[in-house]
């Protein structure tokens, strides 16, 4: 028996809490707004998972509900992200914060080694941050997880004094709905909660009727120490409030609140205006600093703030025609089709808005609902077959599992795109015809599909690629396709007994029939005429 | 076998397969598959119940763990009337013991030594010795001055350490026993926004020099871990009495507002990422307009008390600040010193260590005595095997009682290791008493393992009445025909016997 000691050296580690909203005003009359919540646990690194005990732990602005579970389990990075929507690549453009496929995303690198598998602490990871953020992360199961550690790269400084191998563990809920149950866990973990700074903002009402929001929880440790990132973003559509007349706006009209007292914990707190090329407006108060696009408030010096703009000459706002131009370099349609409950299509087109060509790697997860056929795969640019625009393609077909259970199937390929063009990929799906009690409660429904996900690739440039001279450029975030919703065939859920029913009717009719036969006194009747 | 000249058909009657004896026999076969087939039914649809040792659970809940306890007067220090205190101690401590309620199973056995100054630490025997004051040491040793040597006093003694009376609001508040667990220590701020915000405090030097020693001592009874955070917005959920003292006002708490103190639906005190039971330890800071935030008495005057324990949850301290240093937002070790030794001594009554009796002065090296820690873990166990018996014979009841049922080797596994480890601590009552409790913690789990088996519940989603409606379509339809044709052949075969008969 060990008491847990107080460690011999008391390092108090520095802890350091920063807050930060930027805000971005879009020509349609948008309005995107990314809040992040940092908070830096100086001096602290993640848990060994070879360290039997644990020790003792000390937190003052870290919240200590997730720092448990971090040590726990020693994750050494911890992704979690909560939306709800689709994000518009074309019009909103890269996000703030790049998590942003529709329903749950978790993905976690930890070190391995220990008494406990890396299977056995993604399990336990899963069920406590579902009950701490009180979403259905626990039904992240082996049917779900991969890893596919390309795409979703570690961004931690690994432990420095030995290779201790790393593993990383993906999944996707893509059904997942993001409410307010989720919301008031994640603003638990705040300091200041939201009684003060700039988390007042976050009235669930309001992001929550918003056209896109999202949560995330973003862990990683650096050489300063473990970072705990806070996000929650949304899409603001002021001229819907307004009735479709003005897109004014002010954090009154957006928030219906207003910043009225700072956290007195935060170390810092800024705003950043960001209006690249929206011209004829008035901002109130004036900022404390600001350039050609960027506007920067500090709710520390100034409260209570109320930060508003408007467009004095502006009577009604009208959509601007034709569309802006995309803002992404890339965009991304996916569509599942075909009439059938067992075959479909899958089709994916990915149009380059630039003129060079951009590589970019594409992962597909899928469960094993769906089955792709490789053999059918087509990659065509106008029409015109372009295998040599695919590359180091990695297949994963589903596996059956120890648990009866059926893993994903991963494809991971890279992917050249020309300037100016649309390449069109597509390949034969199968779906699977489920078990009776597989089936979700709503099953007409359908099953939802997660995001593909396009990351960016390392291009090498000294020829050892065939197509070096297409190689051009890559995206800088990662991009998630909207969801997918296939439809499976369901049963009438009233069968088993309907089946139970009819074969015992049927085995009585065989069965009395038979034994009258067998049983029965036959004898002549005399009829008297 | 002739046919029938009237009408040209055969008379059924005289066909071979048409007589009587050959229907009878059909079914007859029919009736013979259906009793051959239904012990196999019944195995088939039965589910397992697997004996258990009934009997034996019975037996153990009449069966007290007894602690012999050896205390040796020191002959040369006590000199002549050793024999006769001896003597007399027993018979008053053998009272004692048979009116307390909870130390009956202690067994003192008074005796003499020559060597009792000089105990080794190996012997599990207690010594007394006649000293210039009275005060305990270690190893299992008490010294008492002349006047405390009279017979009443030294029983009164020897029964408050040994055998500590425990009342039954003190027996409340002492958590269930677990061999892990964990110490959150919270520093609340009500308002961060207000003037009165404390940022940090020393906790781990805090920790360290009030509390680790305890910790440390009863380390043969539980595994702790220690966890702290600092909250900046921790509001009430209810508002506070404000009435004026003089010139100042003052905000009050009533005891039935004690009582909710605990704000769970805003305060995140601690996540549930072990199992394990934890015990909260709360430094609450009022914010500046609460200031000062008294609790007050039963008729509504305040009390200087600004500590008070939650049974079974932990203790809870309110900070008032003076106004002088009304800006530090950081508490040293010297600003700890009384909260921490409020937390230590709700630390000791949350786990259900017993005062030292009247007059005898704590020791000054340790925190807590050999006596005192002896007389935890002698209570402890008894209470461990207590509730393992208590938890063996509910299971034992609930399997009688609960037809559908199913036991299987896992829960017998788990009640005759929990007999088994309950047979240990009997043994060892006279070993350390460190050596008992280990066995009654172990009878405990694999009892409270058995008891909370989930294999034990699956029948009570799918019950056999569910069974009996889906079948019923079958069973019904083919049973009545099957019934029919046995009563009336078994009605044409009386009716043919009496025929016979008659004629």
């Amino acid at each position: 028996m060990t008491l847990c000691v107080v460690q011999a050296t008391p390092t108090i580690p520095q802890e350091r809490y920063h807050e930060d909203l930027t805000i971005r005003p879009l020509t349609d009359g948008k309005v995107v707004t990314a809040f992040t919540f940092t908070t830096l646990l100086g001096g602290a690194s993640p848990r060994d998972p070879r360290d039997a005990e644990s020790s003792a732990q000390h937190y003052t602005l870290f919240p200590l509900t997730l720092g448990q579970i971090l040590r726990e389990y020693s994750v050494t990075e911890l992704h979690l992200s909560l939306n709800a929507g689709k994000w518009n690549y074309n019009s909103w453009g890269f996000p703030d914060h790049p998590s942003v496929g529709t329903g749950a995303e978790l993905w976690a690198w930890m070190a391995d080694g220990g008494p406990l598998s890396v299977d056995d602490r993604w399990m336990g990871l899963r069920n406590a941050l579902a009950g701490l953020f009180c979403a259905s992360l626990g039904s992240l199961d082996d049917r779900r997880t991969s890893s596919p550690a390309s795409a979703f790269p570690l961004s931690s400084v690994p432990f420095p004094h030995d290779s201790t191998p790393y593993a990383l563990r993906h999944a996707t809920l893509p059904s997942e709905h993001v409410c307010t149950e989720n919301l008031t866990p994640f603003l638990k973990l705040l300091p200041c909660k939201s009684r003060a700074g700039l988390a007042r903002l976050l009235d669930p009402q309001r992001v929550f009727d918003t056209d896109w929001h999202g949560l995330g929880v973003h862990v990683r440790s650096t050489e300063a120490g473990i970072e705990l990132r806070l996000g929650a973003q949304a899409v603001f559509d002021p001229v819907r409030r307004s009735r479709g007349k003005r897109r004014d706006w002010s954090f009154q009209s957006l928030f219906d609140r207003q910043i009225d007292v700072a956290c007195p914990v935060a170390s810092s707190s800024t705003i950043h205006l960001v209006v690249p090329d929206i011209r004829g407006y008035n901002l109130s108060p004036e900022p404390v600093a600001s350039n050609d696009t960027v506007n920067v408030y500090s709710p520390t010096s100034h409260v209570p703030l109320d930060i508003a703009m408007s467009w004095p000459e502006e009577h009604i706002f009208k959509y601007p025609l034709p569309p802006p131009a995309p803002q992404t370099p890339l965009s991304v349609k996916r569509t599942l089709y075909g009439s059938s409950q067992t075959r479909g299509v899958l089709f994916v087109s990915f149009s380059n808005n630039d003129h060079s060509p951009i590589t970019v790697g594409y992962l597909e997860t899928l469960p094993a609902l769906v089955t792709l056929w490789m053999h059918t795969m087509k990659v065509d640019v106008g029409g015109i077959a372009r295998d040599d625009l695919v590359s180091d393609m990695i297949y994963h077909p589903p596996l059956l599992l120890a648990n009866g259970h059926h893993g994903p199937s991963t494809l991971q390929t890279t992917l050249t795109i020309p300037g100016k063009s649309t390449l069109r990929l597509s390949v034969d799906v199968s779906k699977t015809f489920l078990k009776y009690t597989e089936h979700p409660p709503d099953a007409m429904r359908g099953w939802d599909l997660p995001p593909a996900v396009l990351f960016p690739v390392l291009l090498l440039l000294d020829g050892e690629r065939t197509n070096a001279s297409l190689a051009g450029q890559s995206i800088p975030k990662r991009i998630y396709t909207p969801t997918l919703l296939v439809d499976l065939p369901t049963p009438d859920f009233s069968m088993p007994y309907n089946v139970i029913i009819l074969s015992c009717t049927l085995m009585t009719l065989i069965f009395g029939s038979i034994f009258n036969l067998l049983t029965r006194k036959w004898t002549i009747v005399k009829m008297h005429d | 076998m002739d046919a029938n000249p009237s009408h040209g058909l055969k008379e059924p009657q005289r066909l071979p397969f048409e007589s009587p004896k050959i229907r009878r026999l059909v079914l007859g076969s029919y009736w013979t598959i259906i009793i051959i087939a239904l012990p196999f039914w019944w195995r088939l649809t039965s589910i397992e119940r697997i004996a258990l040792p009934s009997d034996h659970v019975r037996t153990q809940l009449n069966r007290n763990l007894i602690f012999p306890l050896d205390v040796q007067l020191d002959a040369p220090s006590f000199g002549n009337t050793t024999s006769h205190l001896s003597r007399e101690l027993d018979e008053v401590l053998a009272q004692t013991l048979r009116a307390s309620p909870t130390w009956r199973n202690l067994d003192i056995r008074m005796g003499i030594s020559e060597s009792a100054g000089h105990p080794s630490v190996a012997s599990n025997a207690y010594t007394v010795v006649l000293g210039d004051h009275t005060a305990v040491k270690s190893p299992r040793q008490l010294f008492v001055n002349p006047k405390d040597a009279s017979v009443q006093r030294l029983a009164g003694i020897l029964s408050g350490l040994l055998a500590p009376e425990i009342s039954p609001i003190q027996e409340q508040r002492v958590i269930q026993y677990s061999s892990r667990y964990r110490l959150a220590f919270t520093l609340l701020n009500e308002n961060a926004a207000s003037d009165l915000l404390v940022n940090s405090w020393d906790i781990e030097p805090a920790i360290k020099d009030h509390l680790l020693p305890i910790l440390s001592k009863l380390n043969v009874l539980h595994n702790t871990t220690v966890e702290s955070q600092v909250q900046y917005h921790a509001p009430l959920a209810f508002e506070p009495i404000e009435f004026t003292d003089g010139n100042t006002s003052i905000h009050g708490v009533t005891p039935e507002d004690l009582t909710v103190f605990v704000n769970s639906a805003e305060w995140t005190l601690s996540s549930s990422v072990s199992n394990d039971p934890v015990l909260h330890f709360v430094l609450f800071v009022p914010s500046s307009s609460r200031q000062p935030l008294c609790i007050l008495d039963a008729h509504g005057s305040p009390t200087n008390q600004n500590a008070f324990l939650l049974p079974q949850w932990g203790g809870i301290f309110i900070l008032n600040r003076d106004a002088q240093d009304m800006i530090m937002t950081h508490l040293t070790v010297a600003d700890l010193v009384p909260v921490f030794s409020a937390f230590s001594n709700q630390l000791t009554a949350l786990l259900g260590v017993p005062a030292l009796p009247r007059g005898v002065p704590p020791e000054v090296a340790s925190p807590l005595s050999d006596w005192q820690l002896d007389a935890v873990l002698r209570h402890r166990t008894s209470e461990n095997v207590l509730n393992s018996q208590q938890t063996l014979d509910s299971i034992v009841k609930l399997v009688d009682q609960i037809e559908s049922m199913p036991v299987d080797q896992t829960v017998r596994g788990d009640v005759q290791n929990a007999l088994s480890a309950l047979e240990e601590a009997y043994r060892s009552a006279v070993e350390p008493p460190a050596v008992p409790l280990r066995w009654s913690s172990e009878a405990l789990s694999l009892a409270s393992h058995a008891f909370f088996n989930p294999g034990m519940l699956a029948m009570l989603y799918f019950p056999a009445e569910h069974k009996y409606a889906v079948y019923t379509p079958l069973f019904a339809s083919i049973s009545v025909p099957l019934i029919v044709a046995l009563g009336r052949e078994i009605y044409a075969w009386r009716r043919e016997r009496r025929t016979a008969r008659n004629g």
